[in-house]
């Protein structure tokens, strides 16, 4: 029996993805009314939305309007807090007062006890034609310096980790919400019908863990699916139940079969029921993931000049470089929201102490491979339509945690965006003379949330669920949309 | 933009003003979330009721139009003739407004729009403290309407049934037929007790030829230890359940099981709701007459303490108000249906709940004693329940210890000895503090050898049996937290119950007890609107899959309103009037002739009852995470069925997970998913990809999801494969042919025998893998797969994963 045989061309049209499957009756009604899977995704969510909208809240179009800047986000989270003022905002005053005391009050509510002012142990210097600042500790990502927006007045997460995490993730550090990938696949759906939109790539599984790419109450589709977790090498990341360990895929192309017959038999002897129907087809829809996701994972037709780009060369770089290059792979194919995690077996890039040692050795690990991305977008011409965003739940204190150390600090931060339609080479807002505070044109995170929906084409105010007897959003009631960063 | 600011107010009626007419419910909407919140942050300071600059109100549409001294504020319909517009634009350099800041550009675009479709400023909440919806019915107590005559006298088995007939007859339906015996057995035994029946219990069903075979089948399943098991389930996706704290410092609930055991036994022994619920939220405060009704009461406490909190929450004050809120909020949607919480910040905007009543409930939990230390990472209080046993054991441990301690001070006491003799002959010789580092190496050795050992028998003490659960604190009234801010404090609000509630005797609160046992009481006052309305709705909504309010969760105004109002009030007055007893509910359920409709519905249902508001057949529905992978086990002869008990892996406070990320949790055990640890942030991945909720939020209606990561853990996981090979094993062991086997498959997996069509594709297919894997196996082997290959195909399919 040839194996090949078997496998039929496909009748029927796919369902047309992983968005076609919050079942409610309601729903699914609609849905069948229309036909399943002969609508491009797109009009199928303009056609959600504008039913949902008549049906629930007539203020709420739901769906976008203002033009798309960017078509997806590249989101690199730095577990753990990097120091902004070691890093992208170097402040003069804080070298001349290094171990004297912060000439004004800290904040009511800090995690540890930390003592003076800590100067930064490395030089800053200016790069590109832009001028922006950046200390030695980012020598690679320099070069890119007029593909970034630096935002230097990022604050509100939390002053620990866990909630911290959660603000930084999902809006919220207190209640289980969804995610902001999750709300972006809600938003816009994926442009690959075999694929997820919200990909999350060796995140942590403490501060929030799940909850931190959780669709929360969204529907199920919009979970983050994860390729692996923190404690895996990236190499060996992949996505759950993806392969069958035991039965070669001829004979399970012959169970599909089995199990469709059996399945439609079920179908014809009970009443209609939509998810009985939208099950059949998920089951061919997992067939296509299952080579779909190894596709974009295997990296061997990848140039040894690109392997090099992203630092793959290197066993320093090489864990990043690789999911850097993935995150490259799946915005190729069509995937919306890509997070990659640098977080090793501690907490990164928290650093309480041993700040030069250990900053020093994180910022080697990203510097090459980030910058590696940057390049090699551009030159595929994606990073004009992908935003590229750098950040992580907090940044830390000007002042010195035991004698080498810096604590956790949501006061102001640094973020930096890159493509998608952002001011390349800009700085926006400041922290005061010593990097602790935000100051100037204060970013919150809803409203970096509020931003980076807008450069989606989604508004955070009408981008709502109804859960629970009311309409949530991730920006919850605030956010407002800094246009500046915008070109 | 444009484009749409313009679509909304054609929706909202622009160009006809609104005028003095009542504002219409999208109007409301778009005011109470838009305009009225910018009014209050930004204007009513300066232009309120307490300050009146320039004689200028803007907090109701009368004073706008009256306007200050420099005339109308507003001029409805016409945004660019309004001062208002005009000081917000900063268009006029002598009047712009406000004065602390520009609004944003969307802000005032809202504020355009607003004067634009007329103005219109809905009265309540702003000006006065007036209550939204004080009439709605769900706050009312519960009518006694009377059964209603139908024309069908045959259909009915009960009031129940009439109630439901009557609305089908109304809308010119019949009920669908009454669904086969194998279909009913099948679908009561899932829902009663969350596993499949076995092929003699549907034979013994289908030999009965009593009237009464199907209510003996109910009477047998309520009876059975796993009803508890499974229905105690229920009640823990309304306890959000879980054996981790969850959030950030993600610690064992190593006592968290103690409460689910409860559960189990409540339901299992029929404990009165009433009581159920008075113990859950005041079993620290009842009297007993024995240690064991001590111990549950104590244990039924862990209600409110097996919340998710922040323990890492630098910010003390903030987290005890958000371990009161995390209670509050469960509190109300566990039992009253109502979402408490919204009212931290600000007044309920959509149900008649105000910060004060927010903040008189709170008091009462502010009273009580849930933590025992709010310091990160903090500590949450146990009970201690002693016992005999434990005692003895604690008593055996401890002197364990004591003696091991005496034996090392013994041991270091006589090597000291040595070494000073050793020392006396050396008169130079500086003695050092400690003797210690002057010993011979192998008596250094013995000494670490014995110290070890006692960290060892220390670190692996035995724990006190304990249970998590909440205690008395000192008795306060605390102060309205101004935007939930605990740093801007309002007026002290004394403890009291919400006064929108109507029926229940008003309690009493005293400065001698928290008042949870008064909460709970009024809870269950027979005249309370909400408590029992809320739980049968519940439990119909187990039964059939929608609840008569299909908002479970959610009886506000902005829940839905219940398509037979008639019929959950009758419910609610039966159920109490049954004693709050939970198994004749489902009796009176499970025997109605609603219950036993086939899925198949009435030629002329589909199109005039497309969504089954009116009950008009059985609803097909999948089964629950738990009793998929239950069935799995059961259908393949692994599961094992003993009862209660903890499977942490992890000592009491332990961490699941630390930044390693490294998970320590294994789900390999036969038992029912019951039993599985449920760990916050990292639930087990067979459960999150088939809709278990989320533990951390109480719920009632879990979503039924079909996504194609579920069909990856049908086709690839080790649980399904492993179900597969060792249904295949239960299949091979018994000396049969080909067609016996597939019958017994068949009745096992389905309930049913194959048909001869069936019979001839699955013995093709059995032929297909087998020729597959001709060259490369043996023949045992061969068959081995075939039938394991074919086992997994049943497994996944729509007819072992659903009911109908």
């Amino acid at each position: 029996m040839n194996p090949i045989a078997l496998c039929k061309p496909e009748t029927n049209p796919p369902m047309p993805d992983y968005i076609a499957s919050p079942l409610s009756r309601r729903t699914l009604l609609r849905r069948s009314a229309v036909g399943f899977g002969s609508l491009a995704l797109a009009s199928m969510l303009a056609n959600e939305s504008s039913s949902r909208a008549s049906v629930d809240n007539p203020l709420s179009p739901k769906l976008p309007l203002a033009a798309a800047k960017a078509k997806r986000i590249i989101f690199l989270m730095m577990s753990g807090g990097p120091s902004q003022v070691d890093t992208f905002d170097p402040k003069p005053l804080l070298t001349r007062d290094d171990g004297k005391p912060l000439p004004f009050a800290k904040p009511r509510v800090q995690f540890n006890a930390t003592s003076n002012l800590l100067k930064s142990p490395w030089k800053f210097r200016q790069h590109g034609e832009s001028g922006l600042w950046f200390s030695d500790l980012f020598p690679r990502l320099a070069e890119r310096a007029d593909d970034l927006c630096m935002v230097h007045s990022v604050h509100g997460t939390n002053p620990a980790h866990g909630g911290a995490m959660m603000k930084l993730h999902t809006g919220s550090d207190n209640f289980p919400r969804p995610s902001i990938g999750s709300w972006v696949s809600y938003g816009l759906g994926t442009e690959n019908s075999n694929l997820p939109a919200f990909v999350t790539i060796c995140p942590t599984l403490a501060f929030g863990g799940i909850n931190n790419w959780s669709s929360s109450f969204l529907p199920a589709a919009h979970n983050g699916t994860a390729l692996g977790d923190a404690s895996v090498p990236s190499d060996r990341a992949s996505v759950k139940f993806i392969q069958n360990s035991k039965l070669p895929r001829d004979l399970q192309r012959l169970q599909l079969d089995r199990l469709n017959a059996m399945n439609r038999r079920h179908l014809s002897q009970g009443g209609a029921d939509a998810s009985l129907e939208a099950r059949i087809n998920s089951f061919e829809l997992a067939f296509r993931m299952q080579s779909e996701i190894p596709k974009v994972e295997d990296l061997s037709g990848e140039s040894a000049t690109t392997r090099k780009l992203y630092g793959m060369d290197d066993p320093v770089t090489a864990n990043f470089g690789r999911m850097c290059l993935l995150a490259r792979r799946f915005t190729e194919s069509g995937v919306r929201f890509i997070q990659v995690t640098h977080n090793d077996d501690k907490v990164q890039w928290d650093q309480h102490a041993n700040l030069k040692r250990d900053h020093e050795k994180n910022a080697r690990e990203v510097d090459l491979p980030i910058a590696g991305l940057l390049t090699d977008l551009k030159q595929r011409g994606l990073l004009d339509d992908t935003l590229i965003w750098w950040g992580s739940e907090f940044g830390r204190t000007p002042t010195a945690e035991s004698k080498d150390g810096r604590d956790h600090n949501p006061e102001g931060f640094t973020m930096w965006l890159a493509g998608g339609g952002t001011k390349g080479g800009f700085r926006y807002g400041s922290t005061d003379d010593y990097g602790y505070y935000a100051a100037e044109n204060k970013v919150h995170i809803h409203d970096l949330h509020a931003t980076l929906l807008h450069a989606l084409g989604l508004d955070h105010e009408r981008l709502t669920y109804r859960y629970a007897g009311r309409d949530f959003r991730l920006t919850d009631v605030e956010g407002n949309i800094v246009h500046q960063l915008f070109a | 933009m444009y484009v749409v600011v313009l679509l909304m107010s054609a929706a909202l009626g622009a160009g006809e003003p609104a005028g003095d007419q009542r504002p219409t419910a999208e109007q409301t909407r778009f005011f109470e979330t838009s305009i009225r919140p910018l009014l209050l942050e930004k204007c009513l300071k300066c232009h309120g009721e307490k300050k009146q600059w320039g004689g200028l109100r803007l907090d109701s549409r009368g004073s706008l139009l009256r306007g200050g001294e420099s005339g109308a504020a507003i001029v409805p319909g016409k945004p660019d003739k309004s001062l208002l517009i005009s000081a917000v634009q900063e268009t006029d350099n002598d009047l712009r407004m406000p004065k602390d800041g520009k609004l944003t550009k969307r802000q005032i675009n809202e504020l355009v729009r607003w004067v634009e479709m007329g103005a219109p400023f809905p009265t309540e909440a702003g000006t006065a403290k007036r209550a939204r919806g004080p009439n709605h019915w769900a706050f009312q107590p519960p009518d006694r309407p009377p059964v209603p005559v139908v024309v069908n006298s045959v259909w009915p088995q009960s009031a129940l049934d009439r109630f439901i007939l009557s609305k089908l007859e109304a809308a010119q339906l019949s009920p669908a037929r009454r669904a086969d015996r194998r279909t009913l057995i099948r679908r009561v035994t899932f829902d009663v007790i969350g596993l499949p029946p076995t092929p003699e219990e549907i034979d013994a069903f289908l030999a009965d030829e009593s009237p009464d075979a199907f209510a003996r089948v109910v009477d047998r399943l309520l009876t059975s230890p796993q009803y508890g098991e499974w229905w105690g389930r229920h009640w823990l996706d309304v306890a959000r359940y879980a054996d981790s704290n969850g959030f950030d410092e993600n610690i064992a609930h190593g006592n968290a099981w103690r409460y689910r055991d409860y559960v189990v036994a409540a339901f299992n022994r029929d404990k009165p709701f009433d009581q159920f619920v008075i113990e859950q939220l005041s079993g620290d405060l009842l009297q007993f007459d024995k240690e064991a009704q001590q111990h549950e009461q104590l244990i039924a406490t862990g209600f409110l303490s097996i919340g998710p909190k922040v323990l890492a929450e630098t910010d003390e004050a903030k987290m005890r108000m958000d371990i009161i809120d995390e209670q509050l909020d469960t509190t109300g949607r566990a039992f009253l249906g109502l979402t408490l919480g919204c009212a931290r910040c600000h007044d309920h905007k959509f149900d008649p709940i105000t910060t004060a009543d927010y903040y008189a409930l709170a008091g009462i939990f502010k009273s009580t004693l849930t933590m025992t230390k709010y310091t990160k990472v903090a500590n949450w209080h146990e009970h201690l329940l002693p016992s005999a046993a434990a005692t003895a054991m604690k008593a055996d441990f401890d002197a364990n210890v004591a003696a091991r301690t005496t034996a090392i001070a013994e041991f270091v006491v006589d090597a000291d000895k040595l070494v000073r003799e050793k020392l006396a002959g050396m008169p130079d010789a500086k003695p050092p503090e400690k003797l210690e580092t002057l010993y011979p190496a192998a008596t250094k050795a013995a000494l670490k050898e014995q110290r070890d050992e006692l960290a060892a028998l220390e670190k692996a003490g035995p724990d006190l049996p304990a249970a998590m659960g909440v205690t008395e604190d000192k008795v306060v009234d605390i102060a309205v937290h101004v935007r939930g801010d605990p740093l801007k404090l309002g007026d002290i609000v004394p403890r009291r119950t919400p006064p929108i509630v109507r029926g229940p005797r008003t309690p009493q609160f005293t400065d001698k007890q928290s008042g949870r046992r008064q909460l709970a009481e009024w809870l269950v006052d027979p005249q309370h609107p909400l408590t029992a309305r809320v739980f049968v709705n519940r439990v119909w909504r187990w039964h059939l899959g929608r609840g008569l309010v299909r908002s479970t969760d959610n009886f506000g105004l902005l829940g839905e309103a219940p398509s037979h109002p008639e019929l959950l009030d009758w419910l609610a007055h039966r159920f109490i009037d049954d004693g709050w007893s939970v198994k004749s509910l489902h009796r009176l359920i499970l025997n109605s002739s609603t219950y036993q409709q086939a899925s198949i519905p009435a030629s002329e249902t589909i199109s005039r009852d497309p969504e089954n508001r009116l009950f008009s057949r059985a609803e097909v529905r999948r089964l629950e995470a738990e009793a998929v992978r239950d069935a799995l086990l059961a259908t393949s002869g692994q599961l094992e069925t003993t009862m209660g008990g903890s499977l942490l892996q992890l000592k009491n406070r332990a961490y699941f997970f630390d930044h390693t990320s490294i998970d320590k949790t294994t789900y390999d055990s036969p038992r029912r998913s019951l039993y599985l640890p449920v760990v916050r942030n990292n639930v087990f991945d067979v459960f999150q990809l088939l809709d278990f909720p989320d533990p951390a939020v109480s719920g009632s209606n879990r979503a039924t999801t079909v996504v194609a990561s579920q069909a990856l853990l049908m086709l690839n996981s080790d649980l399904v494969m492993q179900a597969a090979t060792s249904f295949a094993d239960r299949l091979l062991v018994e000396p049969a042919d080909v067609d016996q086997r597939l019958s017994r498959l068949y009745v096992i997996a389905f309930g049913r025998e194959p048909t001869g069509d069936e019979r001839q594709a699955d013995r093709a297919f059995l032929i297909g893998v087998a020729q597959a894997q001709a060259c490369k196996t043996d023949d045992d082997t061969s068959r081995q797969l075939a039938w394991t290959t074919l086992c997994h195909v049943v497994l996944a399919s729509n007819e072992f994963m659903y009911v109908r």
